[in-house]
């Protein structure tokens, strides 16, 4: 396995510091945003993306037409007033960007829809015991089954076009939580396997040098296999029918109101309605021939 | 193209109003809500609409109504609002950051104004309307409700060249709720109408003022020599009642305000705007069987049997049923007979 991705503060110390990397900047404002690009660029490393962090709404960001070349991740609280949104949808759907929200609203569930309506690729952000699974699940069919013109709306289409019914699936790389694609560092550079722990100060390493491949490093393979522990367990989860597409990512809260696993068991069911409509006809249903 | 009512409430009380059933009948606090919105959008996209009308009650009333026309424009339609014009201060500001600099050809406000002689109304009412035709004239077509035989127009010209409003007027004669007693234009009194309109010619012509005829009118009430002059006009006259195919904030459908009541659905139970049109086409077609038109003569006419003319609405043959002889499609008798009047 190669190294995975790099997803650090925008520091042009540490910046300095790595070559040959693909780095993903964190960063809080739109305008710090092309600067950032532009240093990574610079510095030796390539860019993945710059991910940005706002305190305010997306329609109160200073988006314009000098980013629409960087690959961007806007993580916003809220979508905020429609009215102002219009006057950055041609930068939102001229631009390489991808709007996440987090869910645990329910205007921003409606926001998700509205703007993959309006053909911006956007992302539900999963909220730990916050999040309304009914409209969650409404959201979802939305977004994989809805004939209508409209953007992906994540996680739940990389989900439905990624699902194979052989196989697990962790799609935790969508929110960039996923230690086989991508490491948190710290402004000092230390290692740490989410965002998270980094913020947390929960390391695994003291600089990306340490790590010579990810699959060896103790630490990332234990994470990577942690779902199995589930089944050891004989964990709730473990017997869930949603479990091969969850991986037990909501743990805490399975067996409280077995709301994500109602949830799951639907995407389930929407992720193999989408894969025989790619085989080019409808599922057959057990009263067909 | 379908019509989306984005409240029921309204700031206004016109005596011909035939939408009074249908928003006495529901929630004053029901709103479209933006999921519901999205829905219709996509509904009609995929059934190929690119135009729609936001209605209320008062759609301007809607605390989003801004929004919402903004997101339809973005969704590709050309966007149609029926008002009243009665916009408080902070609502006309809204319009005019959000909404002057659309194009004229995609946004339109049909706005309803009433006599000031005959239907009179309050000083602060009648200003609240010019400050809004003065903001947004270039996108208001006047629109008229005719429910008295001797009505004027003269005001109306006088608006249009005021407020620079657009050059086509909405002419569309009152209908009745059947069972309801509203004021409304009787058969009797269409010929009347036609005339009076006709006496306009003149004015029309010197305005460069187009009519737009409404449903509801019968053909066979205007001469030879008044049909060619409405047909000199962009979009030549029909004379057929259809399906308006409103939709409720609560996702309800019906025909148009007059039979909100009947064979009214939710917008779930259909998979394109074509087969609500085909349900309501069905519904017209059993009245229609058991009567031709709102005139004796409307049995055996040509244009009636060619679907040129329609023998005016459906509502109207509706209302005679409600006081005449019962129906023999149950369903609609049923609907019919919880709107007579009781003994």
């Amino acid at each position: 396995m190669k190294l995975p991705k790099i997803v650090i503060p925008y520091n042009k110390t540490l910046l300095r510091s790595m070559s040959g990397q693909i780095v993903a900047v964190r960063v809080k404002s739109i305008p710090q945003a092309a600067e950032a690009a532009a240093h990574v660029r610079d510095s030796g490393n390539a860019l993945f993306c710059v991910i940005v962090e706002a305190n305010s709404p997306l329609a109160e960001l200073a988006l314009h037409d000098g980013i629409k070349d960087i690959p961007l991740a806007i993580m916003a609280p809220a979508m905020g007033k429609f009215r102002r949104v219009t006057a950055i949808l041609p930068v939102l759907r001229g631009g390489n960007i991808r709007i996440y929200l987090p869910c645990d609203r329910p205007d921003n569930i409606t926001s998700l829809r509205l703007l993959s309506s309006l053909g911006i690729h956007c992302c539900a952000l999963f909220a730990p015991g916050e999040t309304n699974w009914e409209e969650l699940a409404d959201l979802m069919t939305y977004a994989v089954l809805e004939r209508a013109p409209h953007a992906p709306i994540e996680p739940f289409e990389f989900i439905a076009s990624s699902y194979e019914p052989s196989s697990y699936l962790d799609w935790g790389r969508i929110f960039f939580d996923d230690p086989r694609h991508f490491l948190h560092l710290d402004a000092r550079g230390r290692v740490a396997l989410s965002r998270r722990e980094a913020s947390m100060g929960d390391f695994i390493a003291a600089g990306i040098a340490e790590i010579a491949a990810a699959d060896e490093f103790p630490a990332i393979s234990e994470r990577i296999n942690s779902w199995r522990y589930r089944l050891a367990e004989n964990h709730p989860c473990a017997f869930c029918a949603g479990w091969k597409i969850c991986l037990g990512r909501f743990a805490p809260e399975a067996g409280e109101d077995g709301g994500c696993a109602g949830f799951f068991q639907e995407m389930l069911d929407v992720a193999r309605q989408r894969g025989a409509q790619r085989a080019g006809g409808e599922e057959l249903r057990v009263w067909q021939p | 193209m379908a019509n989306i009512l984005l409240t029921t409430r309204c700031n206004r009380s016109c005596p011909y109003c035939f939408a009074e059933r249908e928003m006495a009948g529901s929630d004053v606090d029901s709103l479209m809500s933006w999921e519901n919105l999205i829905y219709i959008a996509d509904f009609l996209l995929m059934s190929g609409q690119r135009r729609v009308s936001l209605l209320g009650g008062e759609p301007t009333i809607h605390p989003e109504c801004v929004d919402y026309i903004l997101y339809l424009l973005e969704r590709g339609f050309d966007v149609t609002v029926f008002t009243n014009g009665m916009l408080g201060k902070s609502r006309r500001e809204e319009f005019r950051r959000h909404l002057t600099g659309i194009s004229r050809e995609r946004l339109t406000f049909v706005c309803n104004l009433n006599d000031p002689l005959q239907t009179p109304a309050p000083h602060t009412e009648r200003e609240r309307i010019e400050e809004f035709l003065s903001l947004m004239g270039p996108w208001v077509s006047p629109g008229f409700n005719i429910y008295r035989p001797d009505f004027t127009l003269d005001f109306l010209f006088d608006a249009i060249n005021r407020f620079g409003l657009k050059r086509h007027l909405r002419l569309g004669i009152t209908h009745p709720i059947p069972g309801k007693g509203n004021g409304f234009i009787r058969p009797a009194e269409m010929r009347q109408v036609v005339e009076r309109l006709y006496s306009y010619r003149e004015i029309f012509e010197a305005t460069r003022v187009s009519p737009g005829l409404d449903c509801g009118f019968p053909m066979c009430k205007f001469t030879d020599e008044e049909l060619g002059w409405l047909n000199r006009f962009r979009g030549s006259p029909h004379f057929r009642c259809g399906a308006a195919v409103d939709i409720t904030p609560d996702m309800s459908v019906y025909h148009c305000f007059p039979l909100s009541d009947y064979q009214r659905r939710s917008l779930f139970e259909f998979d394109s705007l074509l087969e609500i049109e085909e349900h309501f086409r069905q519904l017209r077609q059993q009245i229609r069987v058991e009567i031709a038109g709102i005139f004796e003569e409307c049995d055996g006419c040509r244009q009636r049997e060619d679907d040129v003319c329609s023998g005016g609405g459906v509502c109207q043959l509706l209302n005679r049923f409600v006081d005449e002889a019962p129906v023999r499609i149950p369903e609609i008798e049923h609907e019919i007979a919880k709107n007579r009047h009781p003994l």
